[in-house]
Formats: C-alpha cells, sequence, structure tokens
C-alpha cells in the first residue's frame, strides 16, 4: 500500500516536473508546495538562523526552476532539492561566519541507529542538535535525520565519507555529553 | 516544528523532517521566477539569427510527438481522447476503461469533432514536413519527442489513477494545446515557405 502510495506520488511528480521544465509555473507550485516543509527543515537546521532558512528555501526553489530540464525524472526530487539546499545553505552559511574545517580524528565506522536509551522532548533534542558544531550538526542532520547515507551525506558536504563518520563520531559524543544520556 | 514540541521520540529519526516555514514563500518566489526562465537542458551554439529555426524546431518537435503518436501507433484512424494509451490499429486499448472515466476532460476537450478533424489535417500535412527535414533537424526533433512522450504516459497514468484530479486534467489539456498551437504554427511556416 505504502509502496503504491510512493509510486503514484513519483508518477505524478515527474509529470509536474516535466510540466514545470516548460515553463509552467502551477506545477512548479505543487512541487514547491510538496517539498518546501522538507527543504526548509534541512536549512533551518544547518543555518540555525529562521530567515537565513527561509532565504535558503528560496534560493533552492530558483535554482532549481532554473535547472529542472537538466533534471532526471528517473532520480528523486526530493534528494535533488536536498542536494540544491545543502549547497545553497553552506554557501550562505560561509558568508554569514567563519568555517570551521572538520576534524577527521575519531573516525571508527558510524553505524549506530541513533536511539536514545530514554525518551527525550523534541524541542530538548532538536536544541541539543542546534548547539552541535557545523560540521557535526550537518553530518547528524543528513545521516540520522533525513537517512542519507555516510556517502551520500558527505558528497551533499563536499567532504570525504570518512571525514564524514568522524564528524558523526563527534555529534553522538557530544549528543550524549549534552542529554546525558546514551546514543546508541 | 510539525510535531508538537513536547512530544518524546526515542530516536533521531522520529523527529519531524519537514519544518513548517513561518510564512508562504511562494508569493514572492513566484515573482522571482517570472525574470528567471527554465534554462533549455542542451543550449544549441548560435547567433540571434538562428533563434527562429530553433523555435520552428522545437515546434516540430512537439508536432513530431503527435505525429508518431498517430501515424505510428494509431495509423490514420480516428483521433483517441488524450486519456487513451497509443496502441496498434485496430487494436483495442488495454487502459482504456479506467482512463476514459475522464469525462471531463473529453467533454472539455477531445470530444469537440472540430478538434478531431483539425488536428487529424494538420498531422496529415505534418508527415511531409517530417520526411523533407534534414537529418541533424529530425534527430532533434526525435530527441525531444521522447521527453514529450513520456510527459503525456506520465500524465495519462497518473490520471488513470486519479482521474477527477482537476489539476492533472488541466496539465494534460494543456500538453494537449501545446501540441495543436504548435501543430498549427508549423502547418503556417509550410505554408508561408518558411522552413529550417
Amino acid at each position: 500500500m505504502q509502496a503504491q502510495v510512493q509510486e503514484n506520488r513519483v508518477e505524478w511528480e515527474g509529470a509536474l516536473v516535466q510540466r514545470a521544465a516548460a515553463g509552467d509555473t502551477r506545477a512548479f507550485e505543487r512541487l514547491y508546495r510538496e517539498h518546501s516543509g522538507r527543504v526548509y527543515g534541512l536549512c533551518l537546521r544547518m543555518t540555525r538562523d529562521a530567515q537565513l532558512a527561509e532565504d535558503c528555501v528560496q534560493d533552492t526553489f530558483i535554482n532549481a526552476w532554473k535547472a529542472l530540464s537538466s533534471f532526471e525524472t528517473r532520480s528523486s526530487l526530493g534528494t535533488w532539492l536536498h542536494r540544491i539546499a545543502v549547497n545553497v545553505s553552506l554557501a550562505k552559511r560561509r558568508k554569514s561566519g567563519p568555517v570551521v574545517e572538520p576534524d577527521p580524528e575519531g573516525e571508527d565506522g558510524e553505524t549506530g541507529s541513533w536511539t536514545l536509551e530514554t525518551p527525550v522532548e523534541v524541542k530538548e533534542l532538536e536544541e541539543a542538535i542546534g548547539a552541535l558544531p557545523d560540521g557535526a550538526r550537518d553530518a547528524l542532520v543528513l545521516h540520522a535525520l533525513y537517512g542519507y547515507s555516510h556517502e551520500e551525506a558527505a558528497q551533499m558536504l563536499g567532504i570525504a565519507a570518512g571525514t564524514c563518520k568522524a564528524q558523526l563520531h563527534r555529534a553522538r559524543k557530544l549528543l550524549k555529553e549534552r542529554l546525558k544520556l546514551e546514543v546508541n | 516544528m510539525a510535531a508538537p514540541e513536547d512530544r518524546k521520540v526515542r530516536s533521531l529519526a522520529e523527529l519531524p523532517q519537514a519544518v513548517d516555514l513561518p510564512r508562504d514563500l511562494w508569493p514572492q518566489l513566484q515573482a522571482q521566477l517570472k525574470a528567471a526562465p527554465v534554462e533549455a537542458a542542451a543550449p544549441v551554439p548560435g547567433t540571434r539569427a538562428r533563434v527562429a529555426p530553433l523555435r520552428w524546431l522545437a515546434a516540430a518537435a512537439t508536432v513530431a510527438a503527435l505525429a508518431v503518436g498517430v501515424f505510428i501507433g494509431r495509423g490514420l484512424g480516428p483521433v483517441s481522447a488524450p486519456g487513451t494509451p497509443v496502441a496498434q490499429t485496430g487494436t483495442p486499448a488495454p487502459q482504456a476503461a479506467p482512463l476514459r472515466d475522464n469525462a471531463a476532460l473529453d467533454a472539455a476537450f477531445v470530444s469537440d469533432p472540430r478538434y478531431e478533424r483539425q488536428r487529424a489535417e494538420l498531422v496529415q500535412s505534418l508527415q511531409a514536413r517530417l520526411n523533407a527535414m534534414p537529418g541533424p533537424a529530425r534527430a532533434k526533433v526525435m530527441a525531444s519527442l521522447t521527453a514529450i512522450e513520456t510527459a503525456k504516459k506520465d500524465l495519462e497514468n497518473a490520471l488513470g489513477k486519479d482521474p477527477s484530479n482537476a489539476l492533472l486534467q488541466e496539465l494534460l489539456i494543456n500538453t494537449y494545446q501545446d501540441e495543436m498551437r504548435a501543430l498549427t504554427d508549423v502547418h503556417e511556416a509550410g505554408e508561408s515557405g518558411k522552413g529550417i
């Protein structure tokens, strides 16, 4: 049932992409309404600034609109938009502050499922994630929240897969300290 | 956040991926889109003098899709409704039943005999234009044709599963209207002696 719903959504999305690529803004509006929440969620978590995240969403969709004709409808539009959003967010963040290069130490294969030993309120967890250093937070958000593999997250962030794992290791350690509980 | 903030979660994967935007960005975005046209997938290098032939090619590409749909897929028989999948001449379309439920679409557009007649006439004259095209132009037409056919199939499939979806109906009608417009453009260009 779930697979059928997903299949319908993809077909429906493919048709909208084709129309939008031909200049149909109504079709593009539907795509925007479908994806803007997830794009905003990603941008907000990466930038930690609501206004900056809004700008990122705008830029993401403008860039997507311009490049729609190069999008291959067989791939996921959501993933494609996320790639654009990550690039836009990183660029905005570079403009608004100094970049701290990731520290690759501590890499030892991050394979946990990111479960907490006791339940935590959404707000508390979001705050703990928001307090992480940029590099660790980026890797954590893409991998643990949005479900991208180490390799996908690393590619999106323009870093090595090993560095991404190291950042995840660091994120786990810092979350554990902040939440005062085990993060498995 | 999309979920109540006091809700408790046991895993990071349970956090909502989507976050509600504080305001609707669409009106602002829409204004910016008008100033930022969609870029062509494979821009053809050339001067302004080549713009008209390229536009002609784009129009011909749309029409070629129609030509293939009719000449190759359906022969010279009556033009079927846009929701009907392409089938060999004389063979009933296998998925016709659910797609034909789209009565609003039929009534609005395709069941009009004037439309069918005009389209058939234009398609008939189009075949000669396609035959007269030079190889590279024909290749471009065929490449565009594939993309157009894909779009039509996507829409038809989606409509088959959700026949009452008004936006899908509108999108499909728009696609067919685009074809008709292009078909007319090519026909008029042929009559006036303009070509590639």
